[in-house]
């Protein structure tokens, strides 16, 4: 025993966990409860779930996907599937980066009865007649089962659970950020690189997704402060000592690049928006799991993971180990485990024997030391119980230059195969080959070969993108964190000028080597052909149980594209979406197709780089919703509010068929603010209304108000309102309220582009509010508010006059939607409630009614008025539309529109839209209702319907054959479900045809 | 986020603009135009995986329509301009291949 | 259980079948057709299946399934707006319940049901009004309310609280979802059983229309091939292959996104479709939900996601389903969708002799893949362009005769 790190107690009587360390990050003074499975554990302040149960001596977390194996932690970093767990109501989540909170009660997801027990496990031994794709291939006989079939598969799939009756939670706010340059990772790169662009002056983000800064240099022996260049460069960092600023975001994962460097970071529930000049990734790397046969057992983990639980939380995850490595840090990782009292069994080097790790501070140990072999199975009931090894390699040459794109894999020479015998364990550690973490620029386009000796060297990365450490390349693991801080200040400088200058600067590039020879060109040694027997199911997807067997038959079947046999197999479509088998996906696919890395290809790595919750994607509710001054009016009326487009308009204030009858024999009131309102001022704006309208426009004297249709060059009907002359070069337009904003857009392309001589538009729909006073009172009403004479014949009906109405300043249009004695009123917003108020009490003598957009419908459909967008459609031209009355081709030059209405007035429409009457009180047929002929064939269908109190019918509108539609009083069929209803055609307005009480 | 050059207002995010579609002009006397002029016009788009003339309006900024030359399969914008100032190079261009 | 499965169980030191095979490029084939998606190897299958006609080649300048085959959201209905419309959707989906059959392979069609929910009471009427064509037409479809969409849905937030509170919703029972991959699988096989030759890794980089204006062949990166009939079945680069014969398109081109979240167990049975809220969100086999919104906002080729995109559907999502906020985004991504101006495909004859359109499928491609198939089989095969595409024609453009199916996308644009 070693004195710094005895096995055994310490104070909390746990097997696994040593005694206090230096640079450990629990806080051993503190205890906290959770449970798993019910059951209770303790923890420390600062354990993960998984740390304070693999502490306790628990080695199975999860059960996996198709086959319900067991599984024991093999990360620790987040990478993996195997200890998803569900706490409390959040399913999915990673047990090895979750602190323990008080109280927290965690379970394991997917397995029944319990974790220990899956009963579905059993379907291991149904596992021949499930291979690859099975599913493709049955369950289609009889076709009447398989809804039954999918429900059992169904059942069987999914991992958490969501609580379908949890609360909401309110959204937390997000955040934007701007950097010249965001440093990805706070590893020693990271901080290196951070540090550097600070002193260039340069703004920084520097995004690291632990707790601490340091990088992998938090788990080695001692953790950061036993590399003096680490402590120095973070202390400096975090202190503030540069000449730009560096804001540090911890725990925060940066799991997007979007265009132009904007990147998407969280950070618990709240999300960062960051744009940045220019990037750095220092990503790092991780462990590729290796294939062999039972590699999926609990108790083999990767090298990276035994190191985080052994340095930061003290854990020891097994008693007897067997490390297996290709690198020094293995072997580092074997002493590590020796002082702390930890028995290694064997230490396994791919590589070729070393006399200075031969003979190193292992050899004391008394472990196995063997070189030249790798792992070639686990053994073991439910847990790893032993190992047995393989030799590798033969004439010791290093393979094809990867460079010259020649196949980069070898088959291990086994002339003499030695298979050893199993030697006992209950931890594989695996410090193996490792894959740059870089998600993050692939998303950005770049490619593997582009990652050279140095930014802006070669094919660069896409434009202000840089990286640093072993994102870039993994062979310089050895050399050490003082090269990692090196590596990162270079590109923290070029970054920093990029960000000044926007260019990459070739002078940045130091002449620092970093040997570009991936641990990915260097071969499998594990080859299942060798021998297949007895070496168990090797898994190259843990996520979706996918093993080299199953890609081999994929492949065989035609899959042998890289994407196909993603799809096919669903390998790297799991949860770690390929961090854990990308790479050795790609390699077996290479190896059986007998084709290069290069031409295999990658699987195309997309956004998150981890996963994000919707919760933080979606933050705070921010729909926008716009209202009139006279909202609170209106729902203090009691007024059913309803949603138009952004607006909330009052559609009755209790009884729609009262606010009607006000208006035809008293008087209404109803707020149309959300009517678009442009003005339009100088002297083109006649020929521009001669060209966006299809009537006439030159002539139209001040004072006077013209209703016109607009048409796009189809001929197609877009909107609809009237436009006043209110002066000599001063003209208002009204457009419909959903019209509004893209009408204005419409015209001022027109202007922008040609059109715009003499012409100036404003917007002033949100300006003014605007009421439409209706009902023959109406003057009556209105009189009692102005000194301004108001009668027939200094105030006719189309004119428009600027009248104080109590005291405010107003535009007036008498104008007939409704089809009464009408006037609208237009003033500044900031006036109406006060307006309004007027009104309501001006015409409280007369019992004026409030009225909403039900009461309006119906009253403009008495008249036979039409509703752009819900009488017409895409499609409808204003001739076929019963608009033709408001197309006045002749004398007119060019508008738009005028070649298809041209056309049309020929040829004559094909379809009309027109009136309609039906018998039957109750019997509304409803808007959207088919209109029918012989053999039920459609002929046409209903766009407005409503029954007429007024005149005691049920009236309409409904596009018909012109046949049908010009024979006034003819009948015709609309179909409906429960009794199809007859109806008759009706030419012109339903209520005073003649337009007389609009003139009063 | 892609950015875009406003011609009044400089670089902006994109989500700032409403993207008004490949660059279609309008023949200058409608009536006189083809049937396949007019369609061409109307409905026929080139549709280019490479640099296209395309129309957007800065609508939650300061209301410009301007044009932009963007390459469609890079998503890269080569250069933005207003209408009077592509209209002017045009004429340039045709005033440039009669001398 | 299957025969084939319990074969391949006793045989498993034998290398299985292949699916579909690698073949040399001729110099010459009767037939080639452009795109190995869904839609052209359907053609190719019904070529051979129907009409005997075997001397066809299906050139696919990647992997089989690489375009939108392989990157929709799977979503099976034929609840369209217009009559020609649901007419030609419902003869898909009626192909689609018995593919799996037809082709010997599983491509997992799960008729589970889907709403289109409406928000405002124009979107109420526009779903009567689809529901009544639909009806009309032998489609199963209805208007339902709150209350039996809470029975449909139970998890839908139907309460007042939302932005846009859900007024009714358009339901069609034989509407749902499928296994997209395994459709371009299950007819390249077939195909490929009948003698046609698949190649992949073949890239059209040109079309050799003669001087009359009628094709004599194409250009590969493998070589010239000789054809007197040429299909161009690449919806989302359709643009680029007509423009091999001077042809020009109605179409732009614009990414539509979607995104997949972690599996998590069952609880959503229905599609579920919002026109308001422009999202929609389906639960496959595997336990991920499926979730897509409508095309970005400007035209692109380039196939990157957005934040954007995330963002809004996120935001969206909980207003359906406010419980889940801890669900989370694996993966996000991009098809390419050309859109014509009225939302409807361009099949058919064009003014080139033997060249033929499959394209301007917007964002309703997928599900049209059976019918698209068997029509394009047939028009190539007799010369006669059938029926049921004769609204979908190039020219109804210069005949200035569009189809009015702005419901061709419930959501989309």
């Amino acid at each position: 025993m070693t004195p710094d790190g005895a096995m055994g107690p310490s104070g909390g009587d746990l097997p696994g966990r040593l005694k206090k360390r230096a640079g450990e990050v629990v806080d051993r003074d503190r205890s906290i409860e959770f449970t798993f499975d019910d059951e209770t554990y303790s923890a420390h302040p600062g354990d993960t779930i998984a740390s304070a149960l693999v502490a306790a001596g628990i080695r199975v977390f999860s059960r996996s996907f198709k086959y319900h194996r067991p599984r024991g932690l093999l990360c620790c970093a987040g990478n993996c599937p195997n200890c998803l767990v569900q706490v409390g109501d959040e399913p999915n989540v990673r047990a090895c980066r979750r602190p323990v909170e008080e109280g927290m009660s965690v379970a394991a997801q997917n397995a029944w009865p319990s974790l220990r027990h899956d009963l579905m496990s059993l379907i291991q031994y149904a596992a021949p007649l499930m291979p690859v794709g099975f599913y493709y291939k049955t369950f289609m006989r009889p076709k009447k089962l398989w809804p039954l079939y999918e429900h059992v598969l169904r059942q069987a799939a999914g991992l958490g659970t969501i609580n379908t009756h949890a609360q909401e939670l309110p959204g937390a706010d997000k955040r934007y950020l701007h950097a010249d340059v965001a440093v990805i990772g706070g590893g020693p790169a990271g901080v290196g690189a951070a540090l550097a662009a600070a002193r260039e002056g340069a703004r920084v983000l520097l995004f690291d997704e632990n707790t601490d800064l340091g990088g992998h240099g938090c788990y080695r022996r001692g953790g950061v402060a036993s590399s003096a260049a680490l402590r120095s460069t973070i202390d400096a960092v975090q202190g503030g000592s540069t000449t730009g600023e560096i804001e540090v975001l911890t725990d925060t994962s940066v799991f997007g690049w979007y265009k132009h460097n904007w990147l998407g970071a969280v950070q618990g529930r709240r999300l960062f928006k960051v744009r940045a000049k220019a990037v750095v990734l220092a990503t790092g790397s991780f462990e590729r799991p290796p294939v062999f046969g039972n590699n999926d057992l609990p108790g083999i983990m990767l090298g990276s993971g035994v190191s985080r639980l052994l340095h930061q939380y003290s854990v020891a995850p097994g008693r007897r180990v067997v490390v297996v490595t290709v690198n020094d840090e293995g072997w580092e990782l074997a002493a590590d485990l020796v002082a702390a009292g930890v028995e290694v069994v064997a230490v396994v080097d791919r590589r070729p024997q070393r006399s200075e790790l031969a003979e190193g501070p292992m050899a004391q140990s008394g472990a196995t030391l063997l070189f030249s072999h790798t792992i070639w199975a686990a053994s073991g009931r439910g847990e790893v119980e032993g190992a047995r090894f393989i030799r590798v390699g033969g004439s010791g040459a290093d393979g094809a230059d990867p460079s010259a794109g020649g196949p980069t894999l070898r088959e291990p020479t086994l002339r003499e195969p030695m298979v050893r015998e199993a030697v006992a364990c209950d931890l594989i550690a695996l410090s193996t080959d490792r894959s740059p973490a870089r998600e993050l620029a692939y998303m950005a386009g770049a490619q593997d070969d582009q990652f050279g000796t140095g930014p802006g060297a070669g094919d660069t990365l896409p434009p202000g993108m840089y990286a640093a450490g072993r994102c870039r390349g993994t062979k310089g693991v050895e050399e050490g964190i003082g090269q990692d801080i090196l590596y990162g200040e270079v590109a923290g400088r070029a970054a920093a000028a990029f960000a000044r200058d926007g260019i990459d600067h070739p002078d940045n590039v130091v002449a620092v080597e970093v040997d570009r020879i991936e641990a990915e060109d260097a071969p499998c040694e594990y080859s299942p052909e060798a021998d297949s027997t007895g070496s168990g199911k090797s898994f190259v997807c843990l996520c979706e149980d996918v093993t080299d067997e199953d890609l081999q038959t994929a492949m065989a079947e035609g899959f042998d594209h890289i994407q196909l046999l993603k799809r096919y197999s669903t390998a790297t479509m799991g949860p770690c979406q390929g961090r854990m088998c990308a790479a050795e996906t790609a390699r077996i696919c290479a190896r059986t197709t007998g084709r290069t890395l290069r031409e295999v290809g990658r699987t195309t790595a997309r956004p998150p780089a981890k996963p994000v919750t919707l919760d933080a994607l979606a933050g705070q509710k921010m729909d926008p919703v716009q209202i009139t001054p006279l909202h609170d009016w209106h729902v203090d009326r009691g007024a059913n509010m309803m949603v138009a487009g952004l607006w909330l308009r009052p559609e009755h204030y209790g009884d729609a068929v009262a606010e009607v009858r006000a208006v035809r024999q008293r008087v209404g009131l109803i707020d149309v603010s959300p009517l678009g309102k442009l003005k339009l001022t100088g002297p083109g704006v006649p020929d521009l209304l001669e060209r966006i309208y299809a009537n006439q426009w030159r002539q139209l004297g001040r004072g006077r108000v013209r209703y016109g249709v607009m048409c796009n060059d189809e001929g197609v009907v877009i909107d609809d309102g009237v436009t006043a002359r209110v002066g000599d070069t001063e003209w208002y337009m009204s457009t419909t309220s959903s019209g509004a904003r893209s009408v204005f857009e419409w015209i001022e392309w027109w202007l922008q582009s040609g059109w715009g001589d003499g012409v100036h538009l404003t917007d002033l729909t949100q300006t003014y509010a605007a009421f439409n006073l209706a009902g023959p009172r109406a003057r009556q009403v209105l009189q009692k508010l102005t000194g301004r004479d108001l009668g027939n014949g200094r105030f006719p009906y189309m004119r428009v006059r600027t009248v104080r109405v109590a005291g405010v300043p107003c535009r007036v249009l008498r104008i007939g939607f409704t089809g009464e004695l009408s006037y609208e009123l237009h003033c500044p917003a900031g006036y109406a409630p006060h307006l309004w108020e007027a009104l309501m009490e001006a015409g409280e003598e007369f019992d004026l009614l409030p009225f909403g957009v039900e009461a309006q419908r119906v009253l403009r459909l008495e008249k036979g008025h039409i509703i752009v967008g819900q009488d017409t459609d895409a499609l409808s031209d204003p001739i076929s539309a019963d608009l033709g009355w408001a197309v006045k081709m002749a004398g007119k030059d060019d508008f738009l529109g005028r070649r298809a209405l041209t056309r049309i007035s020929q040829n004559g429409p094909r379809q009309r839209l027109v009136g309609f009457e039906a018998e039957g009180a109750d019997d509304v047929p409803e808007e959207g209702l088919q209109i029918v002929g012989a053999h039920d064939r459609i002929i046409g269908w209903v766009t407005s319907s409503r029954y007429s109190s007024t005149l005691g019918r049920v009236i309409g509108l409904c596009w018909l054959p012109v046949e049908i539609a010009s024979q006034s009083g003819g009948t015709f069929r609309i179909h409906r479900a429960g009794g199809d209803v007859v109806a008759r055609v009706h030419h012109g307005p339903f209520y005073d045809p003649q337009g007389e009480r609009l003139k009063l | 986020m892609l950015i875009l050059c406003c011609p009044n207002c400089g670089a902006r995010n994109v989500s700032e603009f409403r993207f008004g579609g490949e660059n279609s002009p309008r023949p200058a006397l409608p009536m006189e135009a083809s049937e396949a002029e007019w369609a061409e016009y109307l409905y026929l788009r080139a549709n280019t995986m490479g640099p296209q003339v395309e129309w957007w309006y800065h609508q939650a900024g300061c209301g410009l329509w301007f044009l932009a030359e963007r390459d469609r399969a890079l998503n890269e914008v080569v250069r933005t301009f207003i209408w009077e100032d592509g209209v002017q190079e045009k004429e340039r261009e045709r005033g440039g291949e009669r001398s | 259980m299957s025969l084939k499965l319990i074969r391949q169980a006793l045989n498993r030191h034998r290398p299985p079948p292949r699916m579909w095979r690698a073949h040399p490029l001729k110099k010459r084939y009767d037939v080639i057709i452009i795109g190995g998606g869904a839609h052209g190897l359907a053609c190719a299958h019904y070529l051979a299946k129907d009409h005997g006609v075997t001397d066809v080649a299906v050139l696919e300048k990647s992997y089989i399934g690489s375009g939108g085959s392989g990157r929709n959201t799977a979503i099976i209905r034929a609840n369209y707006l217009t009559p020609e419309g649901v007419r030609f959707y419902h003869q898909s989906l009626m192909l689609y319940e018995d593919l799996a059959g037809e082709l010997d392979f599983n491509v997992m069609f799960s008729q589970r049901g889907h709403l289109t929910l409406a928000h405002t009471d124009g979107a109420v009427r526009t779903m009567r009004r689809r529901a009544e064509v639909n009806r009309l037409q032998g489609v199963d479809s209805r208007l339902v309310g709150p209350e039996e969409l809470a029975r449909l849905c139970p998890h839908l937030d139907l309460s007042q609280r939302p932005r846009y509170p859900i007024l009714a919703a358009l339901y069609h029972p034989p509407g749902g979802i499928i296994r997209h991959d395994a459709v371009v699988w299950g007819y390249a096989h077939q195909a490929d059983t009948r003698g046609i030759h698949i190649h992949q890794q073949t890239e059209v980089t040109g079309i050799d229309a003669g001087d009359g204006g009628a094709v004599q062949g194409v250009q590969t990166t493998r070589g010239y091939v000789e054809a007197g009939t040429v299909l161009n079945a690449t919806a989302g680069w359709g643009s680029t292959i007509a423009a091999m014969v001077d042809l020009e398109l109605p179409l732009e081109t614009f990414p539509l996104q979607a995104c997949v979240t972690e599996p998590l167990k069952p609880f959503l049975d229905t599609v579920i479709v919002s026109g308001s809220l422009h999202v929609y969100v389906s639960q496959s086999d595997r336990g991920e939900l499926v979730m897509g919104a409508s095309i970005d906002p400007y035209a692109s080729y380039s196939l990157n996601s957005s934040l954007d995109f995330l963002e809004g559907i996120a935001g969206h999502m909980l207003e359906l389903f406010p419980f889940l906020g801890e669900a989370r985004i694996l993966r996000q991504w991009a098809g390419p969708c050309e859109m014509p101006p009225d939302f409807s495909p361009l099949m058919g004859k064009t003014p080139v002799s033997g060249f033929l359109l499959d394209v301007g499928w917007g964002t309703y491609g997928f599900k049209a893949s059976p019918i698209c198939g068997k029509t394009m089989a047939q028009l190539i095969a007799t010369g006669e362009t059938p029926d049921l595409i004769a609204p979908f024609r190039l020219s109804r453009f210069a005949e200035l005769d569009l189809v009015g199916e702005k419901g061709a996308a419930s959501v989309g644009q």
